[in-house]
């Protein structure tokens, strides 16, 4: 269920739209947002507060990678390790998020802090490596600033 | 006037078309997979890439416009080379695994690789697995096999309006899933599978069991199941029918099939079909009802076997002859004794015209009785003939694909998504096409079609009706065209506060709601049964009737059986003749005398109702029933029960043993739609051609009839049905001259080229009932599922495996005040009865009401709901049966 915030959130920006379909993409967000993820339920929710059929909200959710599509921790951390990145020591960083907090490719932390998600060059290749922890950036990383930025998110 | 050559041949259009309706439109193919006639264009496939002079690069002929001069050449190398190329990308990922599809053999795919290549792939990369999903009962889903070409989602969204499937992921992983990824839990209609090019979602009804250039006949046929009446093509092999798809370009469906009409013909093969006539052993006893209950429940289709032990301890097997002159003898015999009164019939809305023609011609002129009725009686008939005396025989005879055309289309009484499915995609359609579709209650069906709501308190429609009407009449003018309605409608009045304090309207939708049906140009208006059987169902009518005239509308009432028109213009009815003449007309009566050779009954008779109160009481001695199951047909079903114990020689002529059949002195087994000839008659009263396909054990019921009539010395000499039909279109004026020929070339539309009854309107006579109150109570209403539609439906395995048991709905907040959870067992009980079943949370519906179906032996609705007899319809009223639901085992 969507909380009563949620829905008056999901009818504002129903309004912006000039149909139920067209606000898919910003309710699925929120629908995200309060369920962890997008699976069963988050679908119907948003659903049944737009009236648009259930297999078409899954449709279009499935469509985009940036969606999260299963359970994942609080806070995801998206790390680049393509051409510029790579050569700049991403790897290395990969394997100290692996040690240090067991954070796998794909995988989430067993405190559930944590999801890691290998990323595909995130244009910051002038000051690699680089990553996304939620929608926060950060570049030029080493292992003892990515131990700094982390301490930040709880 | 446009001009094209393409491959050569020079075109000329009206107006401008894609490059290949131009092409088709002269008889040219190109080659198309995600192109579908019957869909919106995709372009996605590109395989339909042609050249055209003047043109740098091939272009896709389905979305490609011409224009004036233009030159196309659909079959040339560089075509050739770009098609093969196209076919070898689909095939990268295609398990090739033709030996083992059913397609194989009309799959686009497979020809098209077949004519254009390549031969061999270049592609040495791992293909891409996924394993073949058998999760839903009915359709089975092979995504090795997809080409992504999106003609099954086109058309389960922009056709079929379900929505209940689309394209999951992206890029090379994806692929085709219903919601829940397994089951599909959709309206099942099946129209994904006709449109699949391939074989990647198909049936399992027929999996593996044969192959599509096997099959051995084809028979064009109409749909068993509802008054819409579908053309249906039924395949057949070694007698067996194996699959039914419908046709493109058939009139009522147009390529287009519901779940009953496309999966729902496996009860013909059934092994509970009765085979040989069987005469009782078992003494008839007025028993206890928890007896009674052990003996009429049957056991599931598929333990069928056990049918047997029921039957033989009932009956034994008797041969034709025994059976036909058993029956002679003792209808005359009873006849003698107790006179024409004591004998009654109910003939059968799944029956063909011919069938229910010779049974009310029997009924007449052997018996000599007008005791005739039908279930048409518990809505569609007293609904139809009220409407027909304020605006005229024919007043519903009309076209259900012009609901799609109409600017407007107002509901009420019933989903008609669900009852008649294929009429419900034509508002669909209607809404697509920026129509208002307005409803008074809640239709799920129409939810996704921004359907524009009013929904009163429970049992208070006729005030906002009424409201409705008093708006209306004093924004349009009356003409003083019916100045017997209109009399009425200046009678109406009713005042917004009511509508606002009684029904709980907002004053704001009502508003709304009547701005756009008074503006509206080409309004139609649909009535379900709940309101023929409601509460002061008369008066209802005659307010729809007056908002129909006021808005300048046309009515559709909603029937949910094949043949339930028919059976009426053919006469089976205690009021009426063939041709839908009154009995009471000296005229009618005179010249059926004179055709029939013989003396009829004057008086009219008996309805059904009145039937089983006849038995109840012992003045009824003998019945005749063909093709029905009053028992569990009718509500009150166990009073039913009781009154045909009661009745001393009772004849069932069907094709299972039902209900009914268990009480009866002798059974005859008939052909089922499968396995006759003859024409049905739907709701926009199109005669349509029923074809036989399948031999079946048993005769035709019009022949058994027939034999009896003989057996009695009447002269009922036919030998087919046609020979049946010719003498309907000489006797029936409404069928006038009308020939099998006729119907074929499609002069079956109302009104033929009969004369349809135009004089002796009666007065209008409504019914003001006392407005039931639902304070705090709940009442048992009757749903109407899609997947069912009682004694056929039930024998259907795919159906029942769709919708495998009853189940009780109720609202949310319902289930919180008595604390059920979804699934939970509970018992529902009545004043009448009471049966335990599981619970469904519904947040379609209001707080009042509690939804039963009437479809699953033994938990039907109908042996929980007592009812009333509206007095003008003569419909039974099913309103105010209250219910209490309690924990089971309690
Ligand atoms: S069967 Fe009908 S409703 Fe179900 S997915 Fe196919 S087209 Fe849609
Ligand atoms: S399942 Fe069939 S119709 Fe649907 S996209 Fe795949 S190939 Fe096309
Ligand atoms: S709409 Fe009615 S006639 Fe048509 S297929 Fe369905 S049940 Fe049969
Ligand atoms: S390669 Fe990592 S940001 Fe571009
Ligand atoms: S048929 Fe034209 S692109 Fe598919």
């Amino acid at each position: 269920m969507l909380s009563k915030a949620a829905i008056k959130e999901l009818n504002e920006i129903r309004q912006k739209y000039p149909d139920a379909s067209a606000a898919l993409l910003p309710a699925l967000y929120i629908a995200q947002r309060e369920f962890g993820y997008l699976g069963a339920d988050a679908y119907e929710a948003v659903s049944d507060a737009l009236g648009v059929p259930r297999a078409i909200a899954r449709g279009v959710g499935t469509f985009y990678a940036m969606y999260k599509h299963k359970p994942m921790g609080r806070h995801i951390v998206q790390l680049c390790t393509n051409v510029s990145c790579m050569i700049l020591g991403a790897e290395k960083l990969s394997d100290f998020l692996k040690n240090k907090y067991g954070l796998e490719t794909g995988g989430t932390t067993p405190d559930k802090r944590f999801s890691l998600v290998i990323m595909e060059c995130i244009g910051a290749c002038g000051t690699a490596p680089a990553m996304l922890v939620d929608d926060d950036f950060y570049e030029n990383l080493t292992e003892k600033y990515i131990e700094e930025i982390l301490e930040k998110y709880k | 006037m446009i001009t094209v050559t393409i491959d050569g041949k020079e075109i000329k259009l009206e107006k401008p078309v894609t490059v290949l309706e131009a092409a088709r439109s002269a008889g040219i193919k190109i080659p198309t997979l995600c192109w579908h006639e019957q869909l919106e264009r995709y372009g996605g496939c590109r395989l339909c890439l042609v050249e055209i002079e003047k043109m740098p690069r091939l272009q896709t002929a389905c979305t490609f416009m011409v224009a004036d001069g233009m030159v196309v050449r659909t079959e040339t190398e560089q075509t050739a080379n770009v098609r093969r190329g196209i076919l070898e990308f689909l095939l990268i990922n295609h398990p090739l695994d033709c030996p083992v599809c059913d397609k194989a053999g009309e799959c686009e795919l497979q020809n098209l690789v077949g004519k254009y290549g390549p031969a061999k792939g270049r592609y040495k990369e791992k293909k891409r697995k996924v394993p073949e999903s058998l999760e839903d009962p009915i359709i089975v889903r092979n995504m090795e096999r997809c080409i992504m070409c999106t003609r099954c989602v086109r058309m389960c969204e922009g056709v079929q309006g379900a929505s209940a499937i689309d394209v999951i992921s992206r890029g090379g992983h994806s692929h085709i899933e219903p919601f829940s990824g397994g089951k599909y839990d959709c309206e099942y209609c099946g129209n994904c599978i006709s449109v699949c090019p391939v074989g990647a979602i198909m049936s399992r009804l027929h999996r593996h069991s044969f192959r599509p250039w096997q099959m051995e006949n084809e028979i064009e046929t109409i749909c068993p199941y509802c008054g819409v009446g579908c053309t249906l093509i039924v395949q057949v092999r070694d007698d067996v029918i194996k699959r039914v798809v419908p046709r493109i370009g058939s009139v009522v469906n147009n390529g287009l099939l519901c779940t009953r009409g496309r999966f729902g013909y496996e009860f013909v093969g059934s092994k509970e079909r009765l085979t040989t006539p069987l005469v009782r052993i078992a003494p008839k006893t007025q028993s206890g009802v928890g007896s009674q209950e052990s003996t009429l429940s049957q056991p599931p289709f598929d333990k069928g076997g056990s049918q047997g032990g029921v039957i033989s301890e009932l009956f034994r097997e008797a041969t034709w002859e025994e059976a036909i002159s058993l029956v002679a003898k003792k209808l005359s015999e009873i006849k003698e004794e107790y006179g024409n009164p004591a004998i009654a019939g109910i003939a059968s809305p799944r029956c063909t015209n011919e069938d229910n023609y010779i049974f009310q011609k029997f009924m007449r002129v052997a018996l000599g009785t007008n005791n005739i009725d039908s279930t048409a009686r518990t809505g569609f008939a007293g609904a139809q003939s009220f409407i027909e005396n304020i605006f005229g025989q024919g007043a519903t005879a009309n076209i259900i694909s012009g609901l799609s055309n109409s600017d407007l289309v107002f509901v009420i009484g019933g989903d008609p998504t669900t009852v008649n499915p294929i009429l419900g995609l034509q508002i669909r359609a209607c809404s697509r096409n920026g129509g208002n579709i307005l409803t008074i209650g809640n239709f799920k069906g129409l939810e996704y079609f921004s359907p524009q709501k009013l929904v009163p308190v429970l049992y208070t429609e006729d005030i906002l009706l009424e409201g409705i009407v008093t708006v209306l009449k004093n924004k349009k003018r009356l003409s003083d065209a019916n100045s017997k309605l209109e009399a009425k409608i200046k009678d109406i009045s009713t005042s917004i506060e009511d509508v606002k304090n009684i029904c709980k309207i907002e004053e704001k939708d009502f508003n709304e709601f009547l701005n756009i049906l008074s503006e509206s140009t080409n309004p139609s208006i649909v009535i379900g049964k709940e309101t023929a059987q409601s509460n002061g169902a008369s008066y209802k009518l005659l307010l729809l009737s007056a908002i129909n005239y006021l808005i300048n509308g046309r009515l559709y009432l909603l029937s949910d059986r094949a043949n339930e028109q028919g059976l009426l213009d053919m006469g089976c009815a205690p009021d009426i003749l063939p041709g839908y003449r009154p009995v009471s007309y000296v005229e009618s009566k005179r010249r059926y005398e004179s055709i029939w050779e013989s003396e009829l009954p004057g008086k009219t008779g008996l309805t059904i109702f009145e039937m089983v109160n006849a038995a109840k009481n012992g003045s009824l001695k003998a019945m005749y029933v063909m093709g029905e199951n009053p028992v569990y047909n009718l509500p009150d079903s166990k009073t039913v029960e009781a009154a045909l114990r009661n009745i001393e020689f009772l004849v069932v002529q069907d094709i299972f043993l039902t209900e009914t059949g268990k009480l009866a002195d002798v059974v005859l087994p008939a052909l089922s739609w499968a396995e006759k000839d003859g024409t049905f008659t739907n709701m926009e009263r199109r005669i349509q051609r029923l074809r036989k396909a399948v031999n079946g054990n048993g005769m035709e019921d019009w022949r058994i009839i027939s034999e009896i009539a003989r057996n009695m010395g009447k002269k009922f000499d036919y030998s087919n049905a046609e020979d049946i039909f010719n003498e309907i279109c000489k006797a029936s004026p409404l069928h006038k001259d009308l020939t099998y020929e006729d119907i074929e070339k499609g002069g079956g539309i109302y009104p033929y080229k009969g004369e349809p009854l135009r004089d002796g309107m009666e007065e209008i006579q409504v019914h003001n009932a006392e407005r039931l109150s639902v304070n705090g109570k709940l009442y048992l209403r009757i749903e109407r599922p899609l997947f069912h539609s009682g004694t056929l439906s039930r024998r259907a395995p795919a159906l029942v495996k769709i919708y495998p048991e009853a189940v009780v709905r109720i609202s949310p907040d319902t289930a919180k005040a008595l604390s059920f959870k979804e699934g939970e067992v509970v018992r529902v009980s009545t004043k009448i009865g009471s049966i335990e079943l599981p619970v469904v949370i519904d947040k379609a519906l209001d707080n009042f009401s509690v939804m039963l179906t009437n479809n699953f032996e033994g938990k039907s609705a109908y042996r929980l709901m007592g009812y009333d007899i509206e007095p003008v319809t003569r419909a039974s009223v099913l309103d105010g049966n209250t219910v209490a639901i309690e924990k089971a085992g309690l």
